[in-house]
């Protein structure tokens, strides 16, 4: 492989880790071991969770580098654990670089879950979490069909390519009308249980986590950008949940 | 208040305590696949999980800030990561990131929204600082337990090239 095609294929590796959720270390790692486990010399990269900068000197002496933007992010832990065991293995010499670099269009290519899979699954996720805070069965089945419903309208607000700002804003509204209807037919009694259950799908808790987690490791400019992530995804939610909450008292609902 | 109950309070105390490491499996075997996980990885994950929120209620119980309980959680949740991780050949965040998230403070960011909401500034200050500090002591918990993997595996880790500090 010529020394222009590795480090594409380097780059476009630390890219996919960071829109699969991985963390900034590991997208960096992954493609400094790629380069090197080839030979080349100086490979240093930088990476944050917006972008990447990698660059190295190659056999003739000449250095090259590129970037790579991160625009579509996707929690896709699978993913980040294909990548891992192809480097690992593309470090220990077990595989040559060109079956590296069909493994990794392979894993790139691992689809995501179809709308119903994904719908069920965070219909049980966000039921037993309303359970888990507290909410009684009642508040748990409402928690559920509501987070089927937030799973499928992400899903269509991600296909037309909304930030995710508003993706954040229109899923917490959803969340709190949705519970605040219940409870006005009657269905549950506990609508802060419920709607807590339901935007632990949108909540960015594992977001600010991580961001301490990368500030912690040393990547210092990674951190600050996930945190800079968390927080407006919070605040988005915030507000969707908030303004849902006005919109109620407004047309005469109780609170 | 004569409210008839079918179960003494402390028995259903124990119940719902029983209870709700299942839950918190269950609540992270639904997140878990939507992450992408298989089967296997889902449901280690979801062990996790469930270990995890057990040790939050005992540190709970011993502990009397909520920071504390949820360290000691999220160490239980690294070490038990990594320790699967070491056997599944698999990255321990594939674990930690999916088995962490009936922890992290989503209550408190809706609560702080809700006392914001409500005009009542200094509710909203105090609560988001409990959110922020709770979501610092999962990191630091987290960070501990994989420093700590590291310095007890070191023959099963990769030692990093050049005389980098290994990442936490």
């Amino acid at each position: 492989m010529d020394p222009e095609e590795l480090i594409l294929l380097a780059a476009d590796t630390a890219r996919l880790v960071l829109e699969s959720g991985g963390e900034t270390y590991r997208a960096e790692d992954a493609a400094m071991d790629i380069i090197s486990s080839q030979g080349g010399v100086e490979a240093e990269c930088f990476a944050t969770s917006t972008g990447v900068i990698l660059s190295f000197s190659g056999p003739d002496g000449r250095v090259r580098s590129v970037v790579r933007r991160v625009k579509r992010r996707a929690m896709n832990l699978e993913k980040v654990a294909r990548i891992d065991g192809i480097v690992e293995e593309l470090r220990a010499d077990a595989i040559d670089i060109d079956t590296a670099a069909l493994r990794f269009g392979e894993a790139e290519r691992i689809a995501g879950r179809s709308a119903a899979a994904a719908m069920g699954a965070a219909a049980v996720g966000t039921g037993f979490f309303a359970l888990l805070f507290g909410g009684g069965w009642r508040e748990a089945l409402a928690a559920a069909a509501a987070g089927a419903c937030l799973s499928a309208l992400s899903r269509v607000m991600t296909r037309h390519r909304l930030p995710d700002f508003v993706i954040n804003l229109c899923g917490g509204m959803l969340a709190a009308l949705a519970c605040l209807c219940a409870r006005e037919l009657g269905l549950i009694d506990d609508v802060d249980k419920a709607i807590i259950g339901v935007i632990m799908l949108l909540v960015p808790g594992v977001a600010i986590t991580n961001a301490i987690r990368d500030t912690i490791a040393g990547d210092l400019v990674a951190g600050l950008a996930r945190a800079a992530d968390a927080f407006l995804a919070a605040a988005a939610l915030s507000a969707g949940t908030g303004g849902a909450f006005g919109l109620w008292h407004l047309f005469g609902g109780s609170f | 208040m004569a409210a008839p109950i079918l179960l003494s309070p402390p028995l259903a105390a124990l119940v719902s305590a029983w209870a709700q490491p299942l839950y918190a499996a269950a609540a992270t075997a639904g997140f878990a696949f939507l992450f992408g996980l298989g089967r296997k990885d889902a449901t280690l994950a979801a062990l996790g999980a469930a270990i995890g929120w057990a040790v939050y209620i005992l540190a709970g119980a011993l502990s009397d800030t909520a920071s504390g309980a949820l360290f000691a959680a999220s160490v239980a949740v690294g070490l038990w990561s990594e320790a699967v991780a070491l056997l599944r050949r698999r990255p321990a965040t594939v674990y930690m990131i999916a088995g962490v998230i009936p922890l992290v403070p989503g209550g408190g960011m809706y609560y702080t929204m809700l006392a914001s909401n409500e005009g009542n500034s200094w509710k909203a200050v105090e609560l988001g600082l409990q959110t922020f500090s709770a979501a610092f002591a999962i990191a630091i918990g987290m960070a501990v337990a994989s420093a700590a993997a590291r310095l007890l595996e070191p023959g099963l880790r990769r030692r990093r090239k050049g005389n980098q500090l290994p990442r936490l």
